[in-house]
């Protein structure tokens, strides 16, 4: 088996020490934490970086604090895993869970950090389709200083993230749920231990049967997560009954610009999205009865 | 490209050694200290063969740098068997024809041995779960699943171990 290159390799004791480094580093450095993602990439020489900067020393970046009544935050370090056990995650923000869930391998989500997903910017990422849904933000340290992003402005590309060299993700920040909100999260794999060829999340607040603020992401069937915000105007202001979910689901549809590959044509991720959509509302409208 | 000296802890035993940055834990165990029961197939963290626990979590060796893990508690499958005899996942392995070709073994029941030590008493859908991420590429699935649910069982009875 092919042995890494050669690099030289760093562990920062803080957030500031890590972003002094990867600010001098510039393109010549890389962030390591789980590592689930970066290994492979430099077993199979994807990427050469002249510097591994460990951060799974720094302390204090490994929690979830918080609940839905008052918002939730965890931290760069937080496994998968952690998140996927969190009771308050289960219960609040139900979503997330079921996206970490799925994820079949136990030492992924045991070593992969959820903000390391986040930042590979796969647009298959099932932690990030719900993330979105969820109106996520993320925090972004520099050696400027620190500034909060919604992840809808996080993604700019496949693999691609507005984050420049030097930057650093320390924090996802969830906002507070609001009372009557339910949600669904839907893929389709073609094996189970498969990344997703479609995936959705849909989260919903409502009030005396009516959709006061609908939210739908979708991953892996465009260049980043997206908000299928025609569907979504769709509902709000609406009851959820079968017609608007039919509508919706169609919409939503429209709103994909998925690619042929391996997994699945184009034509069929199109069409599985709009029927991953529906099913995703009908389960929302299933738990919001219950 | 500097060399360290690195103290782990394997096996329960202390060991103190010059590690290259770029070695990862997999290369470490098998090549510098012949710790060989560990496997390497995909390399790339998809199969599962070389789980062992670090800090009693279930971890790709193949895809964790040597360097990063200095101080920790690694457990691999030469931890297992005593003096006194195999362990019971690996007694419960046999027993139940769990191993075809052997090579996903060590990995399984390494993860075995996370989810049991979590979830002493699991479901067979739990069992599943757990082992999502190791493969077996004789597709043995259904005699390791007996296997782990048989050992669950024997190490209920002893108390666990």
């Amino acid at each position: 088996m092919q042995s890494l290159k050669p690099f030289e390799y760093v562990e920062p004791a803080t957030i500031e020490e890590a972003v002094s480094l990867l600010s001098d580093y510039a393109d010549k450095g890389k962030l390591l934490a789980g590592g689930v993602d970066i290994m492979p990439r430099l077993r199979h020489r994807k990427i050469k970086p002249a510097f591994i900067l460990n951060i799974k020393k720094i302390q204090g970046l490994d929690y979830i604090d918080g609940n839905g009544g008052d918002g939730l935050r965890f931290g760069a370090l937080t496994t998968i895993r952690s998140i996927e056990l969190s009771p308050v995650i289960r219960k609040d923000y139900s979503i997330l869970y079921e996206a970490a869930h799925q994820l079949p391998s136990h030492q992924v989500k045991s070593m992969g950090t959820m903000v390391g997903n986040l930042c590979v910017g796969t647009p298959a990422s099932d932690m990030a389709t719900s993330l979105l849904a969820l109106d996520a933000e993320l925090k972004i340290v520099n050696t400027s200083g620190e500034k909060i992003l919604p992840i809808e402005d996080f993604y700019i590309g496949v693999g691609q993230t507005v984050l420049e060299p030097g930057d650093m993700v320390t924090e996802v920040i969830l906002p507070s749920v609001m009372p009557g909100t339910r949600g669904s999260y839907q893929h389709l794999v073609r094996t189970r231990a498969d990344i997703s060829k479609v995936c959705v999340a849909v989260w919903i607040t409502i009030t005396d049967g009516i959709c006061k603020q609908a939210r739908i992401a979708l991953g892996a069937v465009a260049p980043t997560v997206f908000r299928a915000k025609k569907a979504e105007a769709l509902l709000n202001g609406r009851e959820l009954d079968q017609d608007v979910i039919e509508a919706a689901s169609q919409a939503a549809s429209q709103e994909t610009k998925p690619i042929t590959d391996l997994r699945s044509t184009a034509e069929y991720r199109k069409e599985a999205a709009g029927i991953l959509v529906k099913r995703a509302l009908n389960k929302t409208l299933e738990r919001a009865k219950a | 490209m500097k060399k360290e000296i690195a103290k782990f802890t394997i096996n329960d035993r202390p060991y103190e050694l010059l590690v290259e940055s770029n070695v990862t834990l997999a290369e470490l165990l098998r090549e510098q200290l012949d710790l060989t029961g560990t496997k390497c197939a995909c390399g790339v963290g998809e199969c599962g063969s070389c789980t062992v626990l670090i800090d009693g979590k279930p971890t790709l060796s193949c895809s964790t740098l040597a360097i990063a893990v200095r101080e920790k508690d690694i457990l691999t499958i030469e931890s297992l068997a005593t003096r006194e005899g195999l362990h019971p996942i690996q007694q419960a392995f046999i027993d139940h024809g769990a191993i075809q070709c052997g090579f996903c073994t060590p990995g399984m029941i390494m993860m075995t041995k996370a989810l049991l030590d979590e979830n002493p008493d699991p479901t067979e859908q739990e069992v599943k779960e757990g082992i999502g991420g190791n493969l077996c590429r004789c597709t043995g699935y259904v005699k390791i699943v007996d296997g782990i649910l048989a050992a669950a069982e024997s190490m209920g009875k002893e108390g666990g171990r």
